[in-house]
């Protein structure tokens, strides 16, 4: 009996349950269908009160999405951000950013669209659009035409999914009537792009699962394949659409694992069929959107060729590829006996010497060398100046030898206007005990008995052997040879004593990124020296996928990188119950704010049904175990494959947040709270329409229509069906029974649907002013909407 | 050794048992795994009772004898020339240090429970050693401290951990040679040994995780004797020994969660189960909330209660207590000798009365955002930088040292005087370094520069000796400060400042009040003023929950900030993906020729053998999955649950205890992947004794021969790396051949 069981879940898994196959088989051959079309007229007819919703909903997604977009007529929040590389690709300056591109490319086709150059850079947020003539309506309608889109596609899917009308309006109206979905979606960022994309591929994907009586179809594939379209979009936006992925990829492994049974109701299928379906699955969802993604990196390269901001994260073989880069325009390379100034990668600061002397004495009671000062210094000065010699006793009178500086060669520093050669030994600097003492000494000692303290070796980053050093483009770590130890300098400025300046010291830890210097300028070159001539640069070359992996890893590298934190930032245990919103933006003058925050009702409401349809699974687990069956087969198949569907990706797209390092915000959550209206539409209908004779009619309608849709598209359909074959195409796999039919326990449903309208429409209306940037707000209406004590401005 | 003599003992008990119940249940749904060796088992036997008895009485006594050969074995490994090196090896310095304030008495702090330092405290005590001995890293053990003693009592934990494994993998029901091969396994494992040879708690650490797993399935073979003696004692056993692992260290939680886990299904499966009456149900639940929660947590509290009761003296670890606790140990100035009331001139420090919370500390450090002002922290470390001076506010004519004292009271608007470096608490509306939302907190000025942002209200909130708020009273009386211009509540949360704070926690001005949020509660601890008569507020003992409850959060705490540092690479850490492909070993000391050298690394085969076992594993079961799926069914209800406990269970425990320390972002080394290994080597127990089970029938000398060659290799290469386990003599250049990988830095 329990392997039975054991064997049963298996195959309960498929959409299907077990108890269908007769049906389906029966309704296969065309004879069949009749029963089923005997219905179809009503269907047919019932079918308007889906479309005027869906049209009604449209027009309110459009006019809440748009109303008084130009507000405010201001940089908000992250448009810092996006409008700012909308900017970057109008002018095609390198950038680099930590979300894959096809976001942001599709605002600067929109900016592109109107004819806009990218010459406003969105520095503070604040700055005016208007005195900055930027285009920022047309950036905003973009992200708002997608939100607005987003509404209809998640009525869609509830109406694909075969649910009432009531519960398809709830779940579009969670949406429509959200106000961190309108707000998210009027400003220039990527999540209208992101979570329209995301219900595009649950959409599809559902469309594609009720074309599984007709595998390899051309509709199937259709579907198949803009599932995998739409997928692709998720995840070139942002990197949380690898949650979409799961999502959609452990339904289509329920699903191909049910195709694997050999007690598959519909028949086995064999190994080559199986394959078929497992490859197709494959192109279709993997293949396919991968392609896609690596294309839009194509796009990013393609436009951008110029060099820019971006350049730092790149090694210096992909910097050649864009033209005007500084780093290989003005890189010269270095020769011996050739002064030089040697800049800090991180800080900026020059190395520097000047005649002072390190004081005997630290205020800690450690002693110093008292030898003269080796600092750090951030403005020019001749100070900076270092004749760099090769390894040997020094005759300063030599100049004749120029041979190139190479990676891993021992030098010499002298400094010049002091005359003294730069040093390291076994004293303790300044600040750091553990780090060592650099000085400098004079020519005879330099020459002498300490010869080796004043060697250092040149170790240029990621350099091959022998290679020439080159200025500003070789970055180098300098070592000092007897000790091992790089030079290094740090922030905290030194005291009085060295003029406020930057300590330099021996740092034992190479690895050190920190470590790192480049040569800055020549001075002693002549400025008709042929060494600056170069010929007329050509930029070069690099494979398409040596660019994109090393994009890639700087993406990954840099994202895990993102932990500073942020005012505003949250912890995904606070965003189910929207416990604090995000200040996107405010203005004294008007007491205007926006600040981004969901309508509470319905995320609370959202969020405590999940936590329902857990209890009600739970107990349904609970009380099978015990072998009290409370459900019937049928409403338990549905609350567990579509339902659990909806769940599944509500977990996918909120639980990993907790795994995540990085600085989080609220509108992570919305792609969830999507999912959640989902379940929150479709678990009210469960709850409010129990009436079992409803349910098995609607039942009925469902197992039975499906197939003949397929049998009136393919076989051509006969008359009677032949004028609105269209409709009862689409009708036919829509899981709807005649809305007449089921009136009687649809009271209820109705009724507490309305209530729920009812209470998110005011839920709704009550924070529109902090949505939408105004009208401006007095103190005492401003602390009437700090519900949750939320952070909101101008309370007092 | 008496624990593990009572379980070898029962072990021998249990042994005769199960050959009686295994004919029963082979018809049963548990028979045919077992079914297969038993029945061949007998047909040896018959021949061999003809002839002599002398093989038959070593068949039947092999459950005592190969222990016990095992047994000696480990001996060797774990103890062969265990005194060679004569300095104070690896984490030694850690772990010896700990014991020694055992010995003092002294109380420290540690981030470790203290179960497996108290148990090194009592092999100093064993000794003869005083406790006076430093542990500094790599230095010369002094004459008088029998440190060869110390780490044989280590190692003997190390050493019984093989006839464990060898019981465990029985109670697996795996088949004689698998049995063999694991225990082999555990025994010549390099890592395994070297690390067992030291005075740290790895060895402790395993052999606790291995007498889990053996009690665990112990406890799984007797689930149809359910609330016989055995049953229970077996029950109660599993409590303590999971106790016990979690007293060594957190990481044995993993332990309790395979444990968890097959409680949880068994119940599951017993709930499912109609035939079964309520009240037995019930019972059964109850039995594992005692015998698998509670008793466990008794033996993790009750090792807090030694540790309390044996570190009755002040030590290096005073700060991390509240200071009631403080008050109470022998040696400490807290409490003794201050005068009990506050008066404006008085020195004091600030103690935070939260769970883990410290002293309310400054340095002339900066912040490096914000205000940049002087950093204001929370430390645990007692330096004069804890030192305020009670001083009036601006308001109030100047601290007069001459005029008549004025004691501090509720409500009153004071200034704090930072002693260092003469500036006063501050904060004003700059958002804190970390948590955003507070304001900042920084010293600033000094006694006449500055304005009403250094003000502070007094608030009492309570006080355990009087009823009288209007005195605040030293140890006793706990207040919070509010900013009197921001209304704002000085706060620290034990949130970790950043690399620039040194790692210290952050102090903040939190804006909403909260008054029974105890982070912003703080008392005066130490109270100098010359100008008072001294007291002794301190005989106020603290109760030990709280005690308990407070050391637990602060090893919390202290634990969150073992963060790395990307800027400082450790040769030493290494990362998860490394240990399972044994692409590093670990340098246990310096690497001079005079020193002796440890180098800790796995034995290959071991390795590379149960990582592909697990592997191998997963295919197993995806191949039965498909096969499953595609209708055949080719397993019976027994081989499906020899699969279930003896194979997906351990690679349950493998993945419970690889898992953590790949979504962990502390630093990492390789000695925290043992644990796990021993779960991936009863997988390979498990997958060798099921591949060569078709062996088995058809020729069981081939299957012999299959099993003695890995014998052989894992002994070959356990002696081929011999020299890195029983410490390695001169030029480390004679070792260059085992230098198999560059990774394997053996040698320079």
């Amino acid at each position: 009996m329990s392997s039975n069981s054991v064997r049963h879940r298996g195959g309960g898994k498929e959409k299907a349950p077990a108890t269908t196959p007769p049906q389906n088989r029966d309704a296969k051959p065309n004879g069949s269908v009749d029963g089923a079309l005997d219905k179809m007229p009503q269907v047919v007819k019932s079918e308007w009160d889906y479309k005027l919703a869906g049209v009604i909903i449209t027009a309110l997604a459009f006019v809440t999405r748009f109303w008084g977009i130009g507000h405010p007529n201001e940089v908000v929040f992250d448009e810092v951000h996006f409008g700012k590389f909308a900017s970057y690709y109008l002018q095609r300056t390198y950038f680099f950013d930590v979300h894959p591109p096809f976001g942001k490319l599709l605002f600067a086709l929109m900016g592109w669209f109107v004819g806009y150059d990218g010459h406003f850079h969105f520095d503070n947020i604040g700055d005016s659009y208007i005195a900055n003539k930027v285009p920022y309506v047309a950036f905003r309608a973009m992200p708002a035409l997608l939100g607005a889109l987003t509404v209809p596609t998640v009525f869609m899917i509830m109406w694909e999914s075969g649910y009432t009308l009531p519960a398809a309006i709830v779940a579009a109206s969670l949406v429509l009537f959200d106000n961190a979905h309108i707000g998210q979606t009027r400003l220039i960022l990527l999540d209208a792009t992101l979570v329209y994309a995301m219900s595009l591929s649950v959409l599809s994907y559902v469309k594609f699962y009720k074309m599984r009586h007709e595998p390899f179809s051309r509709k199937w594939w259709k579907w198949l394949l803009l599932t995998g379209v739409a997928l692709s979009c998720v995840i070139s936006t942002k990197y949380v659409g690898v949650f979409t992925f799961f999502t959609v990829g452990s339904a289509v492994a329920i699903d191909l694992w049910g195709l694997f049974d050999v007690d598959r109701p519909q028949g086995a299928l064999s190994l080559p069929d199986f394959g078929k379906h497992f490859a197709a699955r494959v192109i279709g969802l993997i293949v396919v959107p991968f392609l896609i993604y690596l294309f839009w990196f194509q796009v990013h390269f393609a436009i951008l060729t110029r060099s820019g901001p971006g350049d730092d994260f790149m090694t210096p073989a992909f910097q050649e590829t864009l033209s005007d880069n500084i780093m290989s325009a003005q890189s010269t390379g270095v020769n011996y006996y050739d002064s030089i100034s040697m800049k800090h990668k991180e800080t900026k600061t020059y190395l520097h010497s000047h005649a002072e002397r390190y004081p005997l004495r630290y205020d800690d009671g450690r002693v110093s060398s008292q030898g003269q000062q080796v600092t750090g210094y951030p403005f020019n000065d001749t100070n900076n100046y270092w004749q760099i010699m090769p390894q040997k006793v020094i005759d300063p009178m030599d100049t004749t030898e120029n041979e190139p500086v190479k990676n891993l060669d021992f030098v010499k520093l002298r400094h010049l206007v002091t005359d003294t050669y730069l040093m390291s030994h076994d004293v303790a600097s300044p600040y750091y005990p553990t780090n060592q003492e650099f000085s400098t000494t004079d020519l005879e000692s330099a020459n002498g008995d300490r010869f080796n303290d004043t060697l250092f070796q040149v170790m240029i980053e990621n350099g091959k052997t022998r290679q020439d050093l080159k200025s500003v483009s070789g970055h180098f770590k300098l070592i000092h040879a007897p000790s091992r130890v790089a030079m290094w300098t740090h922030t905290s400025p030194l005291p009085d004593w060295a003029f406020k300046q930057a300590e330099i010291n021996g740092n034992k830890n190479l690895q050190q990124s920190s470590n790192i210097w480049y040569v800055d300028e020549i001075p002693s070159i002549p400025a008709d020296s042929p060494r600056l001539v170069k010929e007329e640069r050509k930029v070069k070359s690099m494979p398409f996928l040596a660019k994109y992996f090393e994009l890639q890893r700087a993406i990954f590298f840099h994202n895990n990188a993102l932990t500073s934190s942020h005012p505003y930032a949250s912890q995904p245990v606070q965003w189910p119950f929207l416990l604090r919103g995000v200040s996107f933006w405010t203005q004294n003058d008007t007491r205007q704010q926006i600040y981004f925050l969901g309508n509470p009702i319905g995320w609370w409401l959202a969020s405590s049904l999940l936590a329902v349809f857990a209890g009600i699974i739970g107990a349904d687990q609970l009380s099978q175990r015990r072998g009290v069956d409370s459900l019937d087969e049928r409403t338990r198949s549905r609350l567990y494959n579509s339902t659990g569907f909806f769940f599944l990706c509500w977990a996918a797209h909120y639980l990993p947040f907790y795994l995540m390092g990085r600085q989080l915000f609220l509108h992570h959550y919305l792609p969830a709270h999507l999912a959640s209206a989902l379940v929150t539409g479709a678990l009210l209908e469960f709850i409010f329409n129990l009436d079992p004779e409803g349910l098995d009619s609607n039942f009925i309608a469902e197992s039975t229509g499906r197939s003949p849709s397929k049998s009136s598209s393919k076989k051509g359909a006969g008359p009677a069906v032949g004028v609105e074959g269209n409709q009862i195409d689409r009708t036919g796999k829509r899981v709807v029974v005649p809305a007449k039919q089921r009136m009687g326990s649809m009271v209820g449903l109705w009724a507490a649907s309305g209530g729920v309208l009812a209470v998110v429409l005011f839920g709704w209306y009550w924070f529109l002013p902090l949505t939408y940037g105004k009208p401006g707000l007095s103190a005492e209406q401003v602390i009437a909407r700090k519900w949750l004590a939320y952070d909101l401005h101008f309370a007092k | 050794m008496a624990s593990s003599r009572a379980s070898q003992a029962s072990g021998s008990a249990q042994g005769e048992h199960d050959l009686r119940r295994r004919n029963v249940s082979e018809k049963g749904e548990n028979g045919s795994a077992l079914g297969g060796p038993s029945e061949v088992d007998k047909k040896k036997e018959i021949p061999t009772k003809n002839q002599t008895s002398f093989p038959k009485i070593l068949d039947d006594y092999e459950f005592l004898l190969a222990p016990l050969i095992f047994t000696a074995l480990a001996f060797f490994t774990r103890m062969y020339k265990i005194g060679l090196s004569d300095i104070v090896t690896w984490d030694e310095a850690h772990f010896g240090k700990f014991g020694s304030h055992y010995l003092k008495r002294e109380f420290y702090f540690d981030v470790h429970p203290p179960l497996g330092k108290m148990l090194v405290g009592l092999s100093g005590y064993m000794a003869g050693y005083n406790g006076s001995f430093e542990f500094k890293s790599g230095e010369k053990y002094p004459e008088e401290l029998n440190y060869t003693f110390m780490r044989l009592f280590n190692s003997a934990f190390g050493a019984m951990c093989v006839p464990v494994a060898y019981y465990t993998a029985r109670e697996l029901n795996f088949r004689r040679p698998a049995v063999w091969l694991v225990t082999l396994m555990v025994l010549f494992e390099n890592s395994y040994a070297t690390i067992s040879r030291f005075i740290l708690l790895d060895s402790m650490l395993l052999f606790f995780t291995f007498t889990t797993t053996l009690c665990w399935a112990r406890f799984h073979r007797l689930r149809h004797d359910s609330f016989s003696p055995e049953w229970f004692t077996w029950l109660v056993l599993t409590g303590i020994s999971i106790g016990c692992v979690c007293s060594v260290k957190w990481v044995g939680l993993f332990c309790t969660a395979l444990v968890g886990a097959y409680t949880a299904e068994d119940l599951w499966n017993k709930f499912g189960d109609l035939n079964m009456k309520k009240p037995t149900l019930i019972s059964h639940v109850i039995t594992r909330v005692a015998g698998l929660i509670v008793i466990p947590l008794l033996v993790y509290m009750f090792s807090f209660y030694i540790h309390f009761l044996v570190l009755e003296n002040s030590g290096p670890g005073d700060a991390q207590m509240s200071s009631l606790f403080q008050a109470n140990l022998k040696g400490t100035d807290v409490g003794k000798d201050s005068p009990l009331e506050v008066a404006y001139g008085s020195r004091a420090t600030l103690k935070n009365m939260g769970y883990g919370g410290g002293l309310l500390h400054s340095h002339i450090q900066t912040y490096p955002e914000g205000s940049q002002q002087q950093q204001v922290t929370c430390y645990h470390h007692k330096d004069a930088n804890n030192d305020w001076f009670f001083y009036p506010n601006r308001a109030d004519p100047l601290y007069d040292a001459e005029a008549p004292l004025k004691y501090v009271s509720n409500n009153h608007v004071l200034r704090l005087i930072h002693s260092q470096t003469g500036r006063n608490l501050h904060s004003h509306a700059v958002s804190a370094p970390v948590t955003k939302g507070d304001n900042e907190v920084s010293s600033y000025g000094n006694t006449t520069v500055g304005d009403d942002k250094d003000h502070w209200t007094v608030e009492v909130v309570d006080d355990a000796a009087s009823r009288d708020y209007s005195r605040i009273r030293t140890l006793t009386t706990s207040f919070r400060l509010r900013h009197t211009t921001l209304g704002c509540y000085l706060r620290a949360g034990n949130v970790n400042l950043p690399q620039w704070g040194f790692k210290q926690i952050e102090v903040t001005c939190a804006k909403e009040n909260k008054p029974k949020d105890v982070y912003t509660h703080w008392n005066v601890e130490s109270h100098w003023n010359e100008r008072l008569p001294a007291g002794d507020p301190g005989s106020y003992k603290s109760p030990f929950l709280r005690d308990f409850m407070h050391l637990n959060v602060a090893m919390m705490t202290s634990n969150n900030a073992l963060v790395p540092d990307p800027d400082k690479q450790d040769d030493l850490a290494s990362q998860f993906w490394q240990w399972p492909v044994l692409n590093v070993g670990l340098r246990m000391c310096g690497w001079d020729d005079h020193i002796v050298k440890y180098f800790l690394l796995g034995n290959p085969i071991v390795y590379w053998g149960s990582t592909a076992s697990l592997f191998t594993f997963g295919a197993l079961v995806a191949w039965y999955l498909v096969r499953w799926q595609r209708g055949y069914e080719e397993l019976k209800p027994s081989e499906i649950d020899y699969i279930h406990y003896g194979g997906f269970y351990p690679v349950v425990g493998w993945f419970l205890h690889y898992m953590p320390f790949v979504a962990m972002a502390r630093v990492t080394y390789v000695h925290h992947y043992y644990p796990a290994l021993y779960f991936a080597i009863l997988t390979m127990g498990f997958v060798m004794d099921w591949f060569t089970k078709p062996l088995h029938r058809k020729d069981k000398r081939l299957e012999w021969a299959v099993y003695a060659a890995l014998y052989v290799a894992v002994f070959a290469l356990f002696w081929t790396f011999r020299a890195m386990v029983f410490g390695m003599e001169g030029d480390n250049k004679q070792w260059r051949h085992l230098k198999w990988f560059d990774r394997w830095r053996i040698t320079d």
